[in-house]
């Protein structure tokens, strides 16, 4: 779906990615000035990488050895920015249809399926400068949407949204991940945001790709804890919803590796959701803990003990023979319960950090 | 105070001599205050300086120069008198002409500054939807730089109903004809007894130039309000 | 934004009228005049367009600024010089039609004051120019190439005062406005036509100039060679007519030979 192999020198910063995509939402996922951006504004031909090869949906947009450069207009990309960009003389529904001035006559029309599916109806009349910040970049997704691209690119865009509007937006988002057919690139350096969204993640440093995988397979790997910066190390885990408890607004979750208990979530029952497993909030015990408060107790069996870091040290669990956990104990404590690989242990997981996950990829 | 009908002719005259001044200019001044707030290109300092000269120049020396070219027997004026038996010199139109080209450089700043102000993000924003370079300017660019074009405009009209040396050394002074507001004023202050007449003249070009500014100034800010949503609805 | 674009759509339709090319003035005569007519052939235009029904419009300004807007194309009908010297120029250029050149007015030369100035003065060979002026400077037109800056620097040069005034002089661009600056006490003293002071009731005549100071003053009047217009030799035999002498007369202006 998406081909891109560019190199490209900005100033002392030296851009050389390449990486490839078969559809669904690929984060770009890395530190600011990693070149995420970059690469954005390479394939909606905002900016023009010195070498290299750009597809899009098979047609090639971009070939440095060809001379072929398809200018913007002509791209059909889609492109959700940071600050939204809203035209402030336009009014929220000149804005949806600006796109439209340029499209064939006679091109189908999902301005109402779009507005629908991102509530903007109330807001139609309104003026960019009269809306809030999660307003406009749901006008500004809904605008790039009804250009009819045939594909999607977001830049950071909840980046200048507070908390609220945040959850908001995503959730906007995550309806927009399932309904629509086209590909969506998406820049973050929000692990919550890459977790929620990404069918694919490319992992960003210094102008190169790192790892390009699932989002298990690239957010777990110790080796890449660097430069995947803020992100906390820890596991990430596919499950589905078993039983719902209203009495205690607890969920039961079932997942390879066994069960967990999970507080509030916002789920129905037999829906499938990703779990995240911070290293920090996973504890090792030799036995089976007694009146605890914990709720998550899941026999494993280390399977690797870390370098020590400072006074910490990482030890990876293999929970029921199928699933990797982590967990972030002192050095002390490992080496008073003389924790070796091959040992028999119960990890013990307090605070689960829990987020939705829509539709199957 | 009563006009005269005299008073009246000269004040449609000068009207009409800025208007037009205005109206022909204006596509011009366009062209290059984007030309100088956008491109970069060899000459532009020299090509800047041009465009000021008028701002600068003595007027009667920006009226000789347009004689000399524009006369009868200068190079562009017989061309123009040889082949399409016009001249305009010592007509209305050259009036218009000399108070274009001296607002010019007014209306190019107040543009050009307008155009830089024009966030580009948004450009880019709008050639992601699809919209080519002609459509970008016209829909996004120009329209977010109407305040300063209204400016520029209104600016230029003001600066053209007081030309004076400019059009009275190219197209001299001759009643119904090229004889505007300023120029009349000045004939009225060589004229015995005519000292009534100038002041009266006087004082309705300096309510024709504050009405200007006036109305510049309303439709500007109307503008700049309509941008930032603060006209219409308000926020719930 | 719509709105604002209807709001400028409706200031163009007021100025619209203002855009309509001006209405064909060929059917109007052009008449360039020197400055010192002014006054007179307005009056003597009143009475030709009542008589004949047809529109005169008088451009007054220096002798040599009409000839060389002339020289430029200017679309005169009809120009009447303040002296030889600029008809000739204008002549040497074809500007003019050759037969249609006739002497149309004499002048004489005066020195004016404001009317609360100076007393008058006989005007003689050493007269004390210098002295009445006192502080103030001497106003008349540009003495190199205006008539009446010409006129009296040559009636100043024979009486020989010319010495004594020549750093005191406030050159105008035309006779009226030497004739202003005086009206205005600006100037103590200035010199112009009698025809000037006869027009500009602030001023008074403090002395006149011989006749013999200064070269014949003559007003040369012709038909223009681009002129189009049917009333303009109507117009000039006017001006020469008998019935016109008396404005003339009227006015400060005597009759050529």
């Amino acid at each position: 779906m998406l081909n891109l192999d560019i190199e490209h020198r900005l100033g002392g910063f030296r851009l050389k990615t390449a990486f490839a995509s078969a559809g669904g939402v690929t984060v770009l996922f890395g530190r600011s000035g990693s070149g995420k951006t970059s690469i954005v504004n390479a394939i909606a031909g905002l900016l023009r990488p010195d070498l290299g090869r750009i597809a899009i949906g098979g047609e090639v947009v971009f070939d440095s050895a060809r001379a072929i450069d398809v200018p913007t207009p002509r791209r059909r990309v889609g492109y959700v920015f940071q600050e939204g960009r809203l035209f402030p003389h336009l009014d929220v529904r000149q804005n949806l249809r600006y796109a439209r001035l340029f499209l064939p006559a006679g091109s189908d029309d999902r301005f109402d399926h779009i507005v629908e599916l991102l509530g903007l109806r109330d807001l139609l009349r309104r003026r960019p400068g009269n809306l809030s910040g999660g307003e406009k970049q749901r006008v500004a997704i809904g605008r790039a949407l009804l250009s009819n691209p045939r594909i999607l690119l977001l830049d950071e865009p909840l980046a200048s949204l507070d908390a609220h509007r945040r959850a908001e937006v995503l959730r906007y988002l995550e309806l927009l991940r399932d309904e629509l057919r086209i590909p969506i690139v998406y820049v973050s350096h929000a692990v919550e945001e890459v977790v929620r969204l990404a069918d694919t993640v490319v992992l960003m440093a210094a102008g190169a790709a790192l790892a390009v995988g699932s989002v298990e397979q690239v957010m777990g790997r110790p080796d890449l804890r660097a430069a995947a910066g803020t992100f906390e190390g820890g596991a990430v885990i596919e499950a589905r919803v078993a039983a719902q408890d209203m009495e205690y607004d607890l969920a039961t979750v079932t997942f390879a590796g066994g069960t967990l208990t999970v507080t509030d979530l916002d789920a129905l029952v037999g829906e499938p959701v990703r779990v995240r497993i911070r290293a920090r909030d996973v504890s090792v015990a030799l036995t089976r803990p007694d009146r605890i408060s914990v709720q998550n107790v899941l026999p494993a069996t280390i399977t690797q003990i870390g370098a020590p870091r400072g006074g910490v040290i990482d030890v990876t669990l293999d929970v029921g023979g199928a699933t990797l956990l982590r967990a972030r104990i002192t050095r002390r404590a490992a080496e008073q319960l003389r924790l070796a690989p091959g040992l028999a242990v119960f990890a013990l997981i307090k605070a689960v950090s829990l987020d939705r996950h829509g539709a199957a990829s | 105070m009563a006009l005269t009908a005299e008073d009246w002719e000269i004040l449609l005259l000068s009207l009409k001599v800025a208007a037009w001044s205005v109206v022909l200019s204006l596509p011009f001044a366009v062209a290059v205050a984007y030309l100088l707030a956008r491109r970069d290109f060899p000459g532009k300092t020299l090509f800047d300086a041009v465009v000021h000269l008028p701002l600068v120049l003595p007027p009667v020396v920006v009226g000789f120069f347009l004689l000399l070219a524009l006369g009868r027997n200068g190079p562009v004026g017989s061309l123009l008198h040889d082949w399409f038996g016009v001249v305009i010199a010592f007509r209305w139109t050259g009036a218009a002409l000399a108070a274009g080209i001296m607002g010019f450089p007014l209306m190019v700043r107040a543009i050009r500054l307008s155009f830089e102000s024009v966030d580009r993000k948004l450009e880019a924003a709008a050639s992601t939807l699809g919209a080519g370079r002609l459509a970008v300017f016209a829909t996004i660019t120009l329209p977010l730089a109407l305040p300063g074009v209204i400016t520029g405009a209104l600016l230029s009209f003001a600066r053209g109903l007081g030309e004076f040396g400019a059009t009275i050394t190219f197209v001299s002074n001759i009643p119904g004809e090229t004889r505007t507001l300023p120029l009349a004023i000045y004939t009225y202050t060589q004229t015995p007894a005519g000292d009534a007449a100038a002041i009266r003249l006087s004082l309705i070009a300096v309510l024709l130039s504050l009405a200007a500014l006036f109305v510049s100034e309303w439709l500007v800010r109307r503008a700049t309000r309509r941008m930032l949503g603060q006209d219409a609805e308000s926020r719930h | 934004m719509i709105k604002l674009l209807r709001l400028t759509l409706v200031f163009a339709a007021l100025l619209t009228p203002l855009l309509a090319p001006s209405s064909c003035k060929a059917a109007n005569t052009l008449v360039f005049a020197a400055a010192s007519l002014q006054d007179a052939l307005d009056a003597q235009i009143r009475l030709f367009r009542s008589a004949a029904g047809h529109k005169v419009v008088v451009s007054y300004a220096a002798t040599p600024a009409l000839a060389r807007q002339l020289d430029n194309g200017a679309p005169a009908d009809v120009f009447i010089s303040a002296d030889s010297d600029w008809m000739d120029y204008v002549a040497a250029r074809r500007l003019i039609v050759a037969g249609s050149r006739i002497n149309l007015l004499s002048n004489s030369l005066v020195l004016v004051a404001p009317r609360s100035g100076v007393a008058s003065t006989r005007i003689a060979p050493g007269f004390p120019l210098a002295n009445l002026l006192g502080e103030g400077r001497l106003a008349m037109a540009d003495t190199d190439s205006v008539p009446a800056g010409k006129y009296a620097k040559a009636a100043l040069q024979s009486l020989g005062v010319w010495p004594s005034v020549a750093g005191r002089l406030a050159r105008t661009e035309n006779v009226r406005v030497a004739l202003a600056l005086v009206a205005r006490g600006e100037a103590p003293l200035g010199i112009v036509y009698r025809s000037d002071a006869v027009a500009e009731p602030r001023v008074r005549v403090a002395g006149e100039f011989p006749a013999t100071s200064h070269p014949r003053i003559v007003y040369p009047a012709a038909l223009c060679a681009a002129s189009r217009s049917p009333a303009a030799p109507a117009l000039l035999a006017y001006l020469k007519s008998p019935a016109a002498r008396a404005v003339w007369e009227r006015h400060g202006f005597s009759a050529a030979d």
